[in-house]
């Protein structure tokens, strides 16, 4: 019975190695000239569309930075793991980021199902976890340590968004059209707080599950209902299909989009029918025309390095990972998790050359930002009609 | 199996040791080359999906049916399970629920079967599943809809099972439960039915074996196991949310019982390791890809694609079929 | 609800009721004359729009040539890949053919989504009716909705001629109805077998062009061929035009749910409907079964 006895023998190894892990005298990730850092991403699932560039606006950022010297001499190395928005494979990619790579921080990783799972480990670990792309209120809320976010969440500025279009612009019957999942139900949320300050209700809501061909019996419905105002919590495609339906049918509403649809692809596919759509915005899309200087030079060095254009995802990848090298930069020559987390709690970073928002940490607060500005679709492209919304 | 002559009992016997020596082979290089952190967590995915991979070799393999929608079946497992902890009930009692939720469910999807065959069967259990998975995102006083629910750890005897080395015992012995149980019910006169079924679902008739009911056991006895992975499994990931049991992991589950082969129950631990850690081997593989080229996003799923086709073509009767059988005749009609 | 919301939500309806008959019909075909339950269809679907993208927007090709070009690409994989590997499925379980085809559709979308351009962005097709409406008095209707049921139509008619009229469209029937009789009388049931797959992609694609205006090409438009199985099954499996009609039922339901079923109805519909289907209608679908069979 030897390869039982073999296989008892690895067995009683593997969990005596288990528990023997947890001594490290040196900060794990961090070597003498060499910082790792892991995330987590979808580049093969249902939004891989938004993976893919997020991860190339990443590794852009960090090749910046280990060409200008890297961070007190260490290079920046970033380990991706494909999760295709399967919290299983999150859970194992996690733990092989932690064990065998051994990254010191998790960086942006996608999709709430994968962040829900895999939040507890990264903790657990003593990593921290920053900026992940989910709506949920957990990777901010209570304060903990090691949780930083910095997207604003929908339910944040979607709130002042919806208050500030009813007020300006004087819309009685406000109405929804959303993603049936937790996309959509944080905008619900936001809408309906904001129009409760404002002592309206909403009107009407109905819902598509993604993936959704035709919208035009939700856009009938919406009519039906005779709403003057609709927000839309729809990805890209989805936007302009409702608008273009809406249009079609000759109902020229108002219509206020996420920034979920706030994208290039939303003209670029919607053309004639979507203009004059609002839309919110945390990042401006780096459009290449009308680019200052250095927004112009990035626009290039990123379309050289992955052969195709940036969209505002790629932006939100390399101001997260420009965040990051802030953060270790502040942190100082010898970096742990201690001085990388108090680095990020005093971190006040100004507005870039995207146009980003100010992102501003404390020990109170790991949000760093909560707002959003209102842009419209005129002329074939996005123009920003206000400031950030507090 | 039992009783018969010795030769072919040394050759099972010889069959099993290798089977085992290959087993810890695998587990050595996981742990040397992953860490044991890592190889244990794989572990307990691989002991996890290899129940709910028993409960489908029993469908697909032992009574010959197609199940397009067992992924629903651990959802409702899974569901269960965090629904009734997260209300304070102990865990192992809320497993029990999460067995019979399954067992209901198994059984529900296959009413049809008494009125449909085939193909048309296998359909109406993907649309079972399909309804499943809207009904719990629509259920949303109780199920928080698509926005998901946080499940907290399980707790056996008041011993928090959050290591990994620990979920990945809890999970090995509740596949050994699983499988003594898989063993027994194949042995008994029920077995005998599916294999009947399989075989041939007219002449089974006529020899007196009632057929629907020898399906509806079958599923049942598939949906109780798939309730059981659904509950342990919805602690490993600590979150539940409806889109996780669609589509995607029902055929992952066929695929399981399919690769590791669905006439033997070893086949489940070998489709097991086949869906859940091959991803991570080509991921691993991937690495080896010269450091700084941002590998193409679709790499990994065309690589895992590649495999399964070429595991499906040149081992039809699964990982576990002995070569010399080659084709293995009772899969190979077209029933 | 007014007669004339009505009658622009059954438009888009049909619409796309349209479409999943269209991949309902390839998934048929390859059913009946091959045995084979495809669930790469939606991958074929998504590839040949791709195809068309590529050679219209990356090779240059003018648009109607590039579609042209994209079905025909399509034909000839659907032709390569049973001669090296579907045909190797043949005469085995409905499960085997399942998973290979599962696992063919994985590696067709990986392969897809390694291009960058692809895994960045959707894509428009240029084509020229995208956008336009169609008035009627105070009726409008999309350009492309209509372009959609038009181009059904006409290739209804098309199948319908080539397999009432043609040798080649006879000879596919006939190894349908009865491979060994259909050998018996001359027939390579092989090259059959193979002309069944060209034929199903080649569909799968054109589906796949007609969907592009309407929901633009990406990598997860071919999620809509889950449709098709409850159009296939509605129509009965075994039959051509009852996959395409039992697709225009599914589109026309699907839009009255969601105009007037309660929040959600909408996307449980189908596979009620399916569900229904098999349950009230057992008799005659299983008597075409074995018929068939």
């Amino acid at each position: 019975m030897t390869p039982i006895r073999r296989f008892l023998a690895v067995l009683g190894l593997a969990i005596a190695g288990a528990g023997g892990t947890v001594a490290a005298a040196e900060t794990p990730g961090v070597s003498r000239n060499e910082i790792l850092v892991g995330s987590i991403q979808d580049l093969s699932g249902p939004i891989a569309l938004l993976g893919a560039p997020v991860r190339d606006g990443m590794l852009l950022r960090f090749e910046d930075a280990n060409a200008a010297g890297g961070v007190h001499g260490r290079k920046l190395r970033l380990v991706v793991e494909d999760s295709g928005y399967d919290p299983k494979k999150g859970v194992l990619a996690a733990r092989k980021l932690i064990q065998r790579d051994k990254v010191f921080a998790f960086l942006a990783d996608l999709g709430t199902p994968v962040v829900m799972a895999t939040m507890p480990i990264v903790i657990e670990a003593g990593r921290p976890h920053l900026f992940p792309f989910s709506p949920h209120e957990s990777t901010y809320s209570p304060v903990h340590p090691l949780k930083f976010q910095m997207f604003a969440p929908y339910q944040d500025y979607m709130e002042a968004a919806t208050r500030n279009m009813v007020q300006t612009r004087g819309y009685k019957k406000t109405c929804l059209l959303y993603q049936d999942d937790d996309y959509g139900l944080e905008v619900m949320k936001g809408v309906e707080a904001g129009l409760a300050k404002l002592k309206q209700p909403l009107v009407e809501k109905t819902s598509y599950k993604r993936g959704a061909t035709d919208l035009s019996s939700q856009v009938a419905r919406l009519r039906a209902a005779d709403c003057d105002f609709v927000v839309l919590a729809t990805v890209v495609r989805e936007t302009v299909a409702a608008v273009s339906e809406a249009r079609k049918i000759g109902w020229n509403v108002d219509m206020l989009v996420t920034a979920s649809g706030y994208s290039s692809q939303t003209h670029e596919l919607g053309g004639k029918a979507v203009e004059g759509l609002y839309g919110v915005s945390v990042l401006p899309h780096p459009y290449e025309e009308g680019a200052n200087r250095q927004l112009a030079d990035w626009i290039k060095r990123y379309r050289e390095r992955f052969g195709t254009a940036p969209n505002v995802w790629s932006a939100m990848g390399y101001s997260v990972a420009d965040l990051f090298v802030k953060a270790a930069d502040k942190a100082g020559p010898d970096l742990t998790v201690e001085r990388f987390t108090a680095a990020m709690e005093s971190l006040h970073t100004p507005r870039d050359f995207f146009g980003s928002p100010e992102y501003r940490f404390s020990r109170e607060d790991h949000l760093g930002n909560r707002f959003g500005r209102i842009a419209q679709i005129q002329n074939g492209r996005w123009v920003i009609l206000t400031d950030y919304l507090k | 199996m039992s009783g018969q002559a010795s030769p072919q009992h040394a050759a099972a016997v010889a069959r099993r040791l290798r089977t085992l020596s290959a087993g810890a082979l695998v587990a050595a290089v996981a742990v040397f080359v992953l860490g044991a952190d890592y190889a244990l967590s794989q572990a307990a995915f691989v002991a996890t999906y290899a129940i709910a991979g028993l409960g489908m070799i029993v469908i697909v393999g032992q009574c010959g049916q197609i199940s397009l929608g067992q992924g629903a079946l651990l959802g409702l497992g899974a569901y269960v399970e965090a629904l009734l902890v997260v209300r304070g009930v102990p865990a192992p009692l809320a497993m029990a629920v999460a067995v019979a939720a399954g067992t209901a469910g198994g059984w529900l999807a296959s009413l049809p079967a008494r009125r449909l065959g085939g193909l048309y069967f296998a359909m109406s259990t993907l649309a079972f599943a399909l309804i499943v998975e809207e009904a719990l995102v629509r259920a949303e006083a109780l199920t928080h809809g698509a926005a998901g629910l946080a499940v907290p750890t399980l707790v056996l005897a008041g011993f928090p099972v959050d290591a990994s080395w620990s979920q990945a015992l809890a999970a090995a012995l509740a596949l050994a439960l699983a499988w003594i149980a898989a063993r027994r019910c194949v042995a008994s006169r029920l077995g005998r039915s599916w294999h009947a079924v399989r075989e041939d679902e007219a002449a089974a008739a006529a020899c007196g074996v009632d057929v629907a009911r020898a399906k509806r056991a079958a599923f049942a006895f598939g949906g109780a196991l798939s309730g059981l992975a659904g509950a342990l499994y919805a602690h490993w990931i600590g979150f539940v949310s409806p889109e996780q049991f669609g589509l995607m992991l029902s055929f992952e589950l066929l695929m399981l019982a399919f690769i590791g082969g669905a006439r033997e129950l070893a086949g489940a631990l070998w489709g097991a390791l086949v869906v859940v850690a091959l991803p991570q081997a080509i991921s691993v593989l991937t690495e080896l890809l010269p450091a700084g080229t941002a590998t193409p996003a679709g790499l990994e799923s065309l690589l895992f694609g590649a495999v399964v086709v070429a595991l499906i073509l040149l081992r039809p009767g699964g990982l576990t079929a002995s070569r010399t059988r080659g084709e293995d005749p009772d899969l190979t009609d077209t029933a | 609800m007014s007669a004339l919301v009505l009658v622009q939500v059954l438009t888009s309806g049909i619409a796309v009721g349209c479409i999943y008959g269209l991949v309902a019909l390839s998934f048929v075909l390859i059913y009946k004359a091959t045995e084979t339950v495809s669930f790469m269809q939606g991958d074929l679907l998504m590839a040949g729009a791709f195809a068309a993208l590529a050679l219209n927007q990356g090779a240059g090709w003018p648009l109607p040539l590039a579609m042209a070009g994209g079905v025909t690409a399509l034909v000839l994989l659907g032709a390569a890949l049973e001669r090296t590997v579907l045909r190797r499925a043949l005469g085995q379980s409905h499960l085997t053919a399942l998973l290979l085809t599962f696992g063919l559709g994985l590696m067709l979308r990986g392969a897809i989504s390694s291009v960058p351009a692809a895994s960045h962005s959707m894509h428009r097709l240029p084509v020229g009716f995208a956008g336009e409406t169609l008035q009627i008095g105070a009726l409008v209707l999309a350009a492309e909705h209509l372009v959609v049921i038009g181009a059904t139509v006409l290739l209804g008619a098309a199948l319908t001629l080539f397999f009432r009229g043609t040798r080649a469209g006879l000879a596919l029937r006939a190894c349908s109805e009865n491979a060994a009789a259909a050998e018996l009388m001359g027939v390579s049931v092989a090259r059959m077998h193979t002309f069944a797959w060209a034929l199903g992609a080649g569909l799968a694609a054109v589906a796949g062009l007609l969907l592009a205006p309407v929901t633009f090409v990406h990598l997860n438009m071919g999620l809509i061929a889950l449709k098709a199985f409850p159009a296939a099954v509605l129509g009965g499996m075994a039959s051509l035009p009852g996959a395409l009609a039992g697709g225009v039922f599914l589109g026309v339901v699907e839009s009255l749910a969601g105009l007037m079923l309660p929040e959600g109805a909408k996307d449980v519909v189908p596979y009620v409907l399916l569900m229904a289907a098999l349950l009230v209608f057992p008799d005659g679908l299983a008597a075409g079964w074995r018929r068939r069979r």
